[in-house]
């Protein structure tokens, strides 16, 4: 296995819309470049805006690059090696409301090059690891919040990925499933799996992250290692907010 | 399984399963019913009121089917973003492209075959002949329909409106049955600069003419085996350039 699992170099990503023939620009992220190791759970912080998403985009080559280069496991970002190896969990993940959970796994199982032989095993036993065993065959529409999580959950860990890109993942859940969440992501990354979290929640990035990036305005503007925060509750979201706080203001 | 099958099947399932899709062949079915009266007008012409008005509905339905499919599918995948969970999967977007019309293309074949079987049962109660005719005149029809669908998924994809590429479907469908008639006005009545321009844009619309088979059922002379080959052929091609079009719009498209 690679050492870096994905690497943005000097990564530049702007918008342009154009509206009756005149053409705004706007920066995604800047001058991007930051390398995660194997095995290793990364936090990605930042205010609204500050460009956390188009990062996880650019990664997963939804989004393309204006500058720069992603390369996930040693494969351009976007290309199908690169996307057989990654996992990703949208934020508000949308699934076909006529479809129940395991229908949905299949689908996406299937397009995962999954062999027909162990799917129906390996779909149960990833539902039993986000919780929704029970509700495997109920209709999606019904379903809550915190339960469509749950399913996007099981669509980016079905296929066993070796690197798991998660949008805001414990958006919509209770305490208890937040936890079980937690028990999850440490059991994947004990098989080696790497982890990008994207999250307005520096408590879960605190309590799980080896190594935590703030970004503001689609700047990376600090790294900081679970050292630096370990041992002190609260540590880390005083260094987030004394570190955007200039560019909140600015 | 191939992704290309596992997208078209999930499609056709989507599709069965829409209400729209189970209304529009229910209505389908209402409507042959009540074409029986429409016959019973016709006197000695009976069976062909009532031959020529149920392939033409059920070419019609079938349009509607195909097309709005072809122009909401992908559109409402995007605004829905399911399209980003299947993007991020080792899926390269012609694939995606081709199963999601595919799989619309065989819903509407489903569909077509289920208002058949009801037209061809009013028919056969009404003492019409059996004719291997009438199943070229489905293939015609499904052809014809292959050709708007992957126009429409094209125009949807390029305005990113569905109800431009509903309306410009609606005009290429009925330019597109005299597209004979097109090109022989724009070489005859046409001089000056705008002549070739006029010419190029007939020869742009698809030559629906070419698989209107159904015009054969009842006549003496079929079709020559060249002449439907030829029909097919043709479809395949329109269908393929307006795919490879809208792939080439869906390749630079960011998510």
């Amino acid at each position: 296995m690679p050492e870096t699992a994905l690497s943005f170099v000097g990564v530049t990503k702007t918008y342009s819309r154009s509206h009756l023939g005149r053409t705004t620009t706007t920066r995604g992220v800047e001058e991007l470049s930051l390398e995660l190791a194997s095995g290793e759970i990364f936090g990605l912080l930042g205010l609204n805006g500050s460009g956390k998403t188009t990062t996880l985009k650019l990664a997963l080559g939804l989004l393309r690059p204006s500058k720069g280069e992603v390369s996930v496991l040693g494969h351009p970002s976007g290309t199908a090696k690169a996307l057989a190896s990654m996992g990703y969990l949208p934020e508000l993940p949308y699934f076909y409301p006529y479809l129940a959970p395991r229908e949905v796994l299949t689908l996406y199982g299937r397009l995962s090059a999954l062999p027909a032989s162990s799917l129906p095993g390996k779909i149960d036993t990833t539902l039993e690891a986000v919780g929704l065993s029970r509700a495997a065959d109920r209709r999606m529409a019904e379903f809550s919040k915190g339960m469509l999580q749950r399913v996007g959950l099981a669509q980016a860990i079905l296929h066993d990925p070796t690197l798991l890109l998660l949008d805001e993942p414990v958006s919509g859940l209770d305490p208890l499933a937040i936890a079980e969440f937690r028990e999850l992501l440490a059991t994947l990354n004990a098989k080696g799996k790497t982890l990008v979290l994207s999250s307005h929640s520096i408590s879960e990035v605190e309590k799980i992250c080896h190594r935590a990036g703030i970004l503001a305005d689609g700047k990376l503007v600090r790294v900081i290692s679970q050292t630096e925060w370990s041992g002190e509750p609260g540590r880390l979201e005083k260094l987030f907010v004394e570190t955007v706080r200039p560019f909140a203001n600015a | 399984m191939n992704p290309i099958l596992i997208l078209a099947a999930h499609t056709c399932r989507e599709q069965l399963r829409n209400r729209s899709f189970q209304v529009a062949i229910l209505f389908a079915g209402v409507i042959l019913y009540m074409s029986l009266l429409l016959g019973a007008l016709a006197a000695e012409q009976e069976t062909r009121v009532l031959l020529d008005f149920g392939l033409g509905l059920s070419e019609l339905l079938a349009l509607a089917l195909a097309v709005f499919g072809a122009a909401t599918t992908v559109l409402k995948e995007i605004e829905t973003k399911t399209i980003y969970l299947i993007l991020t999967r080792p899926v390269p977007r012609f694939v995606y492209l081709l199963g999601r019309y595919c799989g619309l293309v065989l819903s509407t074949a489903a569909g077509l075959l289920a208002m058949a079987a009801v037209h061809l049962a009013l028919l056969l109660v009404k003492g019409w002949a059996w004719q291997a005719s009438y199943l070229l005149a489905l293939t015609g029809i499904l052809l014809k329909v292959a050709i708007a669908a992957a126009l429409a998924s094209f125009v949807a994809l390029a305005t990113t409106s569905v109800l431009s590429a509903l309306t410009m479907i609606g005009i290429v469908w009925t330019l597109g049955h005299f597209a004979p008639e097109l090109s022989f006005l724009a070489r005859q009545s046409m001089k000056g600069p705008a002549a070739p321009i006029l010419l190029a844009a007939a020869q742009l619309l698809p030559n629906l003419q070419l698989l209107n088979f159904r015009e054969t059922i009842g006549t003496p002379a079929a079709p020559p085996l060249r002449a439907v080959l030829f029909g097919a052929a043709y479809a395949a091609a329109y269908s393929s350039i307006c795919l490879a079009l809208a792939y080439s719009w869906l390749r630079r498209k960011e998510f």
